[in-house]
């Protein structure tokens, strides 16, 4: 009783203070003076059409460095905190748990077409990270999902955990590698006109930012399938990887 | 007129959305819920989409691609949870008459 | 009017987040209560930045360069937004390991189970 009253209370507070938010908020009528400024300077002097992509892949960088620090954080936390699942559960006596059972037709006929259609739209975001909306973030979740598709379809696939590690590694430090060159060759650190800016709005163009965005895409879309196969239930089987 | 037509069509499609949500809402157990969501909420999608053609008759072909990817997904995924559903032994509604995943034959239904 | 509306969408969110988290018992609904509630903030920061009468701010036929600084919205909240969502997604994905070690220790998803561990 007295926390259902606490509940209330504590949801009418916030929705207080929300309803003063709101109704104090007017709509702005032109740009703060440092969006204007990144509006204007990444067209002229990054020659990236998306503003997005170029703040976050030139002009807030090292923040995007941090994010990817982070992600790796998290999928070592997520394999240290399941790592005791496995020995548990073959010390402990009781129940085996259940070996999974073959996805049902529909899901494998469903995941043989969708998987290719799904990469091949995770590299198009990927790509067009500085000319129309999209990124690395973005494009590496999508190959996630793709990978999970297939993990739903064949419950008993083991995923090459030590090729995905290699390569989110070496997708990591070519970043930082590239950010070097940018110190040496060009403005700053992960500066992106190490490569030539290059014509406005074509493919090629926006100096680093499409392999930064490529990398990123490889290093997000390996590391969230490392975490999803760490919930996976441990298998009793040996196969092999397909 | 093709703009009436569109608007008709972007409103039916709202129709199906909200009562997408009114049964899930009110429906009694876990299956009948996801029917309801699953087949009412891609019907919904399909007319919006349809709808939206005709306001832009330029993008009509990436509107009908975009329509054969939600009619591709949104059935598969929603067995794939039903199936699931089933086989954790998620209870159904005493109204239930027939189960035909029990009755079918063992290699539809593998092993459950 | 369109950036208030979207805002007071956040804002239901984020109340409707809040109010999950604190009434729920079992631990799959109080992260998904956390997980509503981060999408009501992502979508309430987007909404701020919001100039009137504005577009995205890609420059593709739509906006041309010149006249990108009058009309396009503010680039910098959406930026920040992306980094959070990544954010969200890791706090949520160390939630659910918990979620999965707390099971594993009493069978059963419900928090009133685990009041032992208060001191």
């Amino acid at each position: 009783m007295i926390r259902r009253a606490a509940i209330v209370l504590a949801v009418a507070l916030f929705g207080l203070v929300f309803a003063n938010l709101a109704a104090h908020y007017a709509e702005r009528q032109s740009l703060l003076p440092l969006a204007k400024r990144y509006v204007e300077l990444v067209p002229r002097d990054l020659g990236a059409a998306n503003v997005i992509t170029g703040i976050l892949l030139t002009y807030r960088a090292f923040d995007t460095l941090g994010e990817v620090a982070v992600l790796f954080m998290v999928a070592a936390g997520v394999g240290l905190v399941l790592a005791a699942r496995g020995r548990r559960n073959e010390s402990s006596p009781g129940e085996a748990p259940e070996p999974p059972r073959p996805a049902s037709e529909i899901v494998q006929t469903g995941a043989q077409m969708l998987v290719p259609l799904i990469a091949i739209f995770a590299a198009y975001i990927i790509m067009n990270g500085h000319l129309s909306a999209g990124g690395g973030f973005q494009g590496g979740a999508v190959i996630a999902s793709s990978v999970i598709l297939l993990l739903l379809a064949d419950p008993h696939r083991r995923l090459d955990l030590d090729f995905l590690s290699y390569t989110e590694s070496v997708a990591g430090v070519l970043f930082v590698l590239v950010g070097v060159a940018g110190m040496i060759v060009a403005g700053g650190f992960l500066d992106n006109r190490v490569l030539p800016v290059g014509q406005f709005g074509a493919f090629f163009s926006a100096g680093a930012i499409p392999v930064l965005s490529i990398l990123l895409g490889i290093k997000v879309g390996c590391e969230l399938s490392v975490i999803i196969d760490r919930f996976r239930p441990e298998l009793s089987t040996e196969r092999g990887s397909q | 007129m093709a703009e009436l037509i569109g608007s008709f069509l972007v409103l039916a499609g709202a129709v199906f959305h909200f009562s997408a949500g009114l049964g899930m809402l009110r429906m009694p157990d876990a299956y009948t819920r996801m029917q309801a969501g699953t087949k009412a909420s891609t019907l919904g999608n399909t007319l919006v989409l349809a709808g939206l053609a005709f306001y832009h008759p330029s993008w009509t072909l990436k509107l009908v691609i975009l329509i054969c990817f939600v009619l591709m997904t949104n059935p598969v995924s929603s067995h794939a949870l039903a199936r699931a559903a089933y086989r954790i032994r998620i209870s159904m509604t005493p109204q239930t008459v027939v189960d035909a995943l029990r009755d079918a034959p063992e290699r539809i239904r593998g092993r459950s | 009017m369109i950036s208030t509306v979207v805002l007071s969408t956040g804002l239901a969110l984020i109340l409707i987040g809040v109010w999950g988290m604190l009434t729920h018992r079992n631990i799959l609904r109080i992260v998904i209560g956390f997980s509503l509630m981060g999408t009501g903030t992502h979508i309430f920061i987007v909404a701020i930045g919001y100039v009137a009468n504005g577009t995205a701010p890609i420059m593709d036929r739509a906006l041309s360069v010149a006249e990108a600084p009058a009309r396009a919205v503010d680039p910098i909240p959406s930026a920040l937004v992306v980094t959070a969502i990544v954010i969200g997604l890791a706090v949520t994905a160390i939630m659910l390991a918990y979620a999965i070690r707390l099971y594993d220790s009493k069978k059963t998803l419900s928090i009133d189970a685990f009041t032992e561990s208060k001191w």
